[in-house]
């Protein structure tokens, strides 16, 4: 990686964790040990389905923190 | 024709007038120019983005497609949800990226940013080619996808192939008009309209017909308990392996951003942080794809079924003897679906085809206003052709479309290389571009051949970047001031740009 902004990285480092573990969830063999079920229920809603749409809002929470630390500091 | 038909085809024409309007008014704004005409003079902020990128995302494949999915395959569909989680992410780093090269040196499309980063010509001709083959069945299955359900929803009042012809001269005309701008604005306008009518469906249906989301998947579980377990079915009504799975995630997780017509959105925003912005926002979009599901879910213990898993959303809607006036609206939003895709696809095939595939691959510059005349005479030729190809191949248009979605991604090493690594060889990417095209196109045609169960986009991406390692490695990668200019560029470190972000 050839451009690396001089703060702090930390945000960075995060981001590049919570992909990891997002990509592990959502696929095998994470998705498959905890979110492949369907009992129990969400709002009706199977567990796996659930699971997913958690992923999706999750991701949403944490780019918003990120992006509001990584813009701050410029 | 019936006094129902009449109320179906009022309401789609009303619609289509709207966006007619919407798409033909930003046409005075933009300058003449071909980055006025492809990029919108890099004018749009972030509302007119959120839409353009996710509207464009969102075909009429998705709109048909989504709930086919859950109706045949079940918990196989959750994977459209998960890879929208990830997928959108990586473009967070390399649109800024791309819009500070863009405003630096001009670029209108992908091709000619990687091609000139190398100052490797042929790259651009051979990713105009492939994008090219990718973009004609794509639009041809918007066409029909629109003319399918016009056909359907007015009882056979307006066959398939001039409602196709109706809806695509509005989206022609618009984007002959305004280019990039027509494009972003009747999105927005598009994209509204299609969320707030799949959340309607989404919720009403399972309403309808099981007394709501919870009894619909108690029923599902009861009868059909193989349908809700993950990775849920094949098409063909196997169980679908873990391999496939995640891989089919992992290809769209790292080739979801790279899709040119999307890609090049990144040359049309105001900046770095209109771009930022709408990455971040994007997974509210995704979010959809929930009602969609619903959708075809409550399609499963429906009385009859289509003849197509496609079909299940306008099968439901015409055997549930629904007020026309439902029915108006729903064939409203399926065309939102297929015009907000179709209308970005040929501006951006046709833009692609004269910037890259002459101008960039032949370094054969043309006079600005020759230009946007020749990309508008593309546009003609682009939707005629796939509405020719749309008329003649009913059945075959899927199967070419599967050809056409793997050999993009195999764009992603090129793409990240350019904006990114240092010692990477112009010949490394095309030779790694044409056997990962080859490798992926091989795999998806006998997949029997295949050495694991996994997705060949996959398959196609390993060789592709083995390729792009071995080959860089043995040839010179240019390492001058060019390219540590343009790198710089990139990272926003560049003293000639003073008004541009800085990458933290």
């Amino acid at each position: 990686m050839s451009v690396r902004p001089s703060g702090s990285r930390l945000p960075y480092v995060l981001l590049g964790i919570y992909i990891a573990v997002c990509l592990f969830a959502v696929t095998w063999p994470g998705y498959a040990w905890f979110g492949a079920r369907v009992e129990p229920r969400i709002f009706g809603l199977p567990f796996a389905f659930a699971w997913t749409i958690g992923w999706v809002l999750a991701t949403f929470v944490v780019l918003v923190l990120f992006h509001r630390s990584v813009s701050r500091r410029s | 024709m019936e006094k129902y038909s009449v109320i179906v085809v009022s309401i789609s024409a009303a619609y289509l007038l709207a966006c007619l309007v919407i798409g033909m008014l930003p046409g005075r704004k933009a300058s003449s120019s071909a980055a006025g005409y492809v990029a919108g003079d890099r004018s749009l902020g972030v509302l007119v983005m959120y839409f353009i990128t996710g509207a464009t995302i969102f075909s009429a494949f998705a709109f048909l497609g989504a709930p086919g999915w859950a109706y045949s395959r079940g918990a196989a569909a959750f994977y459209i949800l998960a890879y929208g989680t990830l997928g959108f992410l990586p473009f967070y780093f390399l649109g800024p990226r791309a819009a500070r090269l863009g405003k630096a040196y001009g670029f209108v499309t992908q091709a000619q940013m990687v091609s000139a980063r190398f100052r490797f010509p042929a790259l651009a001709g051979v990713m105009a080619l492939i994008s090219t083959v990718a973009f004609v069945p794509y639009l041809a299955l918007q066409m029909k996808g629109a003319g399918y359900v016009l056909e359907e929803m007015t009882r056979g009042a307006v066959p398939s192939w001039v409602g196709a012809a109706i809806v695509y001269g509005v989206v022609m005309i618009y984007v002959l008009r305004s280019g990039v701008l027509g494009v972003g604005w009747t999105n927005t306008f598009q994209g509204i309209f299609m969320m707030a009518l799949a959340w309607i469906m989404g919720l009403y249906l399972p309403h309808v017909l099981y007394g709501g989301v919870g009894p619909m998947f108690d029923e599902i579980i009861a009868k059909r308990p193989e349908l809700l377990t993950p990775p849920g079915l094949t098409s063909g009504g196997e169980s679908w392996s873990w391999g496939e799975y995640t891989t089919a995630i992992l290809v769209s997780v790292i080739g979801f951003a790279v899709w040119p017509h999307l890609f090049m959105k990144a040359f049309t925003a105001r900046d770095g942080r209109t771009i930022r912005r709408t990455v971040v926002l994007y997974p509210t979009f995704q979010l959809f794809i929930i009602p969609l599901l619903l959708i075809g879910f409550a399609g499963v213990m429906f009385s009859s079924s289509p003849d197509a898993p496609d079909q299940i959303l306008p099968h439901m809607l015409m055997n549930l003897e629904l007020s026309p006036v439902v029915v108006g609206f729903f064939c409203a939003g399926a065309l939102a679906a297929s015009m907000s895709s179709g209308d970005a696809i040929v501006h951006a095939g046709a833009s692609i085809l004269v910037r890259d595939g002459w101008v960039t691959s032949l370094r054969k510059p043309l006079e600005a206003r020759v230009e946007r005349l020749v990309i508008r005479v593309l546009v003609v030729i682009l939707l005629i052709g796939s509405y020719v190809l749309a008329v003649l191949f009913p059945g075959t248009l899927v199967d070419l479309l599967l050809f056409a979605y793997g050999p993009v991604v195999q764009f992603a090493p090129a793409v990240y290389a350019t904006l990114f690594l240092r010692r990477v060889s112009g010949a490394g990417l095309l030779v790694g571009l044409i056997l990962g095209v080859a490798t992926n196109v091989l795999f998806a045609l006998y997949p029997d051949l295949r050495p694991w169960p996994i997705n060949a986009g996959i398959l196609g991406l390993a060789v592709n970047v083995l390729a792009v390692t071995l080959i860089s490695a043995v040839t010179k990668a240019r390492t001058d001031e060019e390219t540590e200019r343009y790198l710089a560029i990139a990272g926003g470190r560049d003293l000639d740009e003073p008004s541009g972000e800085r990458a933290s």
